[in-house]
């Protein structure tokens, strides 16, 4: 186990390196640059002016040379500084990280324990009006697009009831850390609603599947109660693929918290991406976008690793 | 009937599927007796599984006990195990400690994510008081019995790490943990070699001797029922038709179903010319059966009165058949 990870480790080196220069390139081909970005659109300026500008940033460097003074930056922690501002990109993550992180872990560990308490219950009482309800919630949950969800939340605690604030994550009168839960329970919310929603239906398939296979017959045969036959020796497998699916939506989570975060003014990554994708704040933009298939790549290996755990059957690298 | 184990009488068991309903068992009667086996043939579908399901309340949601009576004659007077609800306590204080059931297929009848040992401890931790280190040694004492070598290591082992005849063997070790008076197995070899076969029935036949259990083997394999059986039992489209002692059933069959079936198997050593006579025609459609006697379409000695049900009537104090013409073909069997 530990030489596959450590392979598996070693794989990731050349992906990451290869996708950062990719992501590069892309943001390089798409049209103007910063210097176009800084400038005042009434102004009229002397294009030698510009051209001394662009030297200045560095921005006349071939693509290859370009590229390779900004990987070295960021292998030594030296992500640049934002374009808008010229603040070090380190710090503002240091800032943001830590809003996404509580963000999208509050909304994974919901969604994971609600999705998949809820699939095995509608997979036990299949057929049920139990069933049927859930299912069809299912449905909405996983059709409907958060900011929509978000809106109308805005709108009927936030503005009609005024029970929990609009949006934003810190104020200034807020001292203590549990000052502002309440400001996350919205985004959190909804933004484990289409997670808990797909969660479940995947449990209560994983669920029905596994409750069908022979094995649960022997259990029940051996005089073990319904309880231990449906958790023990049906949940314990339905939960490999279970896990498998959460594991690969936690980078999507922190995608989907992108437009959640928007909705509710919230200070994570996914707000900075916006914000620098329209200041065509390369650097910043860059540096997320490598966070995050950093994050796909680091989380696909623990996935591995803990199908392995779990199921027995899982031999890695061919053992 | 101090010598019988079980006995099921007029059970009927139907399935309600798409608002029709399917009469898989259609009124059967026979008994397990103590330290014999009974053997249960008939083509698939014919209602032996659901038989055997019924007994252990292991029906599926769709079907349930409609009439009849299944009789459990335990130490502690009779018990009516149709009257029992089918999760309960009392059932499953039954299930797997006094009647208990190996099935088809080792391969997935073993849960995959739990090791051997756990899975055959599960058994004896709820229906005996044994705990920790007496429980793990009884565990491994079962694996040794039926022949697995190492038994020490290989609790530790899941059951992909077993081979097919292993996995059986293991499963017989969970059937018989807590020394069951009625082992039911349904088709228990059809998933195996021929020579694991062998290894297994050897060992049921052991076991049967040692702790008298009554076995009830389902199969559709004649070789096994000549081999094992003391008792036969031949079951057409959910009713037994003919029933007795394996000389009676194999030796002097009477029904034309019987007879069809014996003659449709190639015995070894009458060479490659040898005519095997298949049955001609097919099962009937369950949700469209023949009006009397269920085998009549398919029978070359039907008469008028075969559009009625026939009774089940005795040939001989041990040989019962449900057949119109029983007694000319008794004559002629004899």
């Amino acid at each position: 186990m530990l030489t596959y990870i450590a392979r598996r480790l070693l794989i990731i080196v050349p992906m990451a390196i290869g996708i950062s220069f990719l992501i590069y390139l892309a943001l390089d081909l798409s049209p103007g640059d910063a210097v176009t970005r800084m400038l005042n659109p009434v102004q009229t300026v002397d294009p030698e002016r510009i051209e001394e500008l662009r030297r200045a940033l560095g921005l006349d460097a071939p693509l290859v040379v370009r590229y390779w003074i900004w990987f070295s930056g960021v292998l030594q922690g030296n992500f640049g500084r934002t374009l808008t501002g010229g603040v070090p990109i380190s710090r503002i993550l240091m800032e943001r990280l830590p809003a996404t992180l509580e963000l999208s872990v509050v909304a994974l560990v919901l969604s994971s324990i609600f999705g998949a308490i809820l699939g095995t219950v509608s997979a036990l009482k299949r057929g049920s009006a139990t069933d049927n309800i859930l299912t069809v919630a299912g449905m909405i949950g996983v059709s409907i697009p958060e900011f929509f969800f978000g809106l109308v939340a805005i709108l009927v605690f936030a503005i009609n009831l005024g029970w929990l604030p609009v949006g934003g994550r810190l104020l200034p009168s807020y001292t203590t850390y549990w000052d502002h839960i309440p400001n996350l329970v919205m985004p959190a919310l909804v933004l484990s609603i289409m997670m808990t929603a797909g969660v479940m239906r995947y449990a209560r398939s994983a669920m029905l599947d596994t409750l069908s296979k022979e094995f649960i017959k022997t259990a029940r045969s051996k005089g073990l109660p319904e309880w231990r036959v449906n958790l023990l020796h049906g949940f314990r497998v339905a939960l490999t693929p279970v896990v498998v699916l959460i594991g690969f939506r936690l980078p999507i989570l922190i995608g989907g918290s992108v437009i959640v975060e928007q909705v509710f003014q919230w200070p994570g990554l996914g707000h900075l991406f916006v914000l620098s994708v329209r200041n065509k704040d390369l650097p910043t933009v860059m540096t997320i976008a490598l966070l995050s298939v950093i994050l796909v790549l680091v989380v696909s290996l623990i996935i591995d690793v803990l199908t392995a755990i779990i199921d027995p059957r899982v031999r890695l690298g061919g053992e | 009937m101090s010598d019988v184990a079980l006995s099921v009488r007029n059970l009927k068991t139907y399935f309600y599927t798409n608002q029709r309903c399917n009469k898989a068992v259609n009124g059967v009667s026979f008994d397990i007796k103590k330290g014999k086996t009974l053997c249960v043939v008939g083509e698939s579908g014919c209602g032996k599984s659901v038989t055997a399901a019924a007994i252990m309340q292991l029906l599926p949601r769709l079907s349930r006990i409609e009439e009849g009576s299944i009789t459990y004659h335990s130490e502690r007077g009779d018990i009516h195990i149709e009257k029992l609800e089918r999760n309960g306590k009392p059932m499953r204080s039954i299930r797997g400690a006094e009647i208990s059931m190996i099935f088809q297929d080792p391969m997935t009848a073993l849960n995959p994510v739990f090791t051997i040992g756990f899975q055959i401890a599960e058994n004896l931790r709820y229906h005996t008081r044994l705990r920790g280190h007496r429980l793990a040694v009884q565990v491994v004492e079962l694996l040794r019995t039926m022949g697995i070598p190492l038994p020490e290591r290989r609790i530790n082992e899941y059951p992909h790490q077993f081979s097919g005849g292993m996995r059986q063997r293991a499963m017989i070790a969970m059937a018989m943990a807590c020394n069951p008076k009625i082992l039911i197995a349904d088709e228990p070899t059809t998933a195996l070699d021929v020579t694991i076969q062998a290894q297994i029935f050897e060992l049921m036949t052991a076991l049967k001797k040692e702790h008298g259990t009554a076995i009830m083997l389902i199969t559709h394999d004649m070789g096994v029922v000549a081999e094992l059986a003391d008792d036969v039992a031949v079951m057409y489209m959910g009713n037994i038709i003919e029933t007795g002692s394996v000389d009676d059933v194999l030796r002097r069959p009477i029904h034309p179903y019987t007879r069809a079936l014996l003659a449709s198997m190639p015995v070894l050593g009458r060479g490659k010319n040898q005519s095997i006579e298949a049955i001609p025609g097919s099962t009937p459609d369950p949700f469209d059966r023949p009006k009397g006697c269920q085998f009549a379409p398919r029978c070359p000695h039907r008469v008028a009165a075969c559009e009625q049900m026939p009774e089940e009537t005795f040939a001989t104090p041990t040989h019962r058949v449900t057949c119109w013409r029983y007694e000319e073909f008794a004559a002629d069997a004899a």
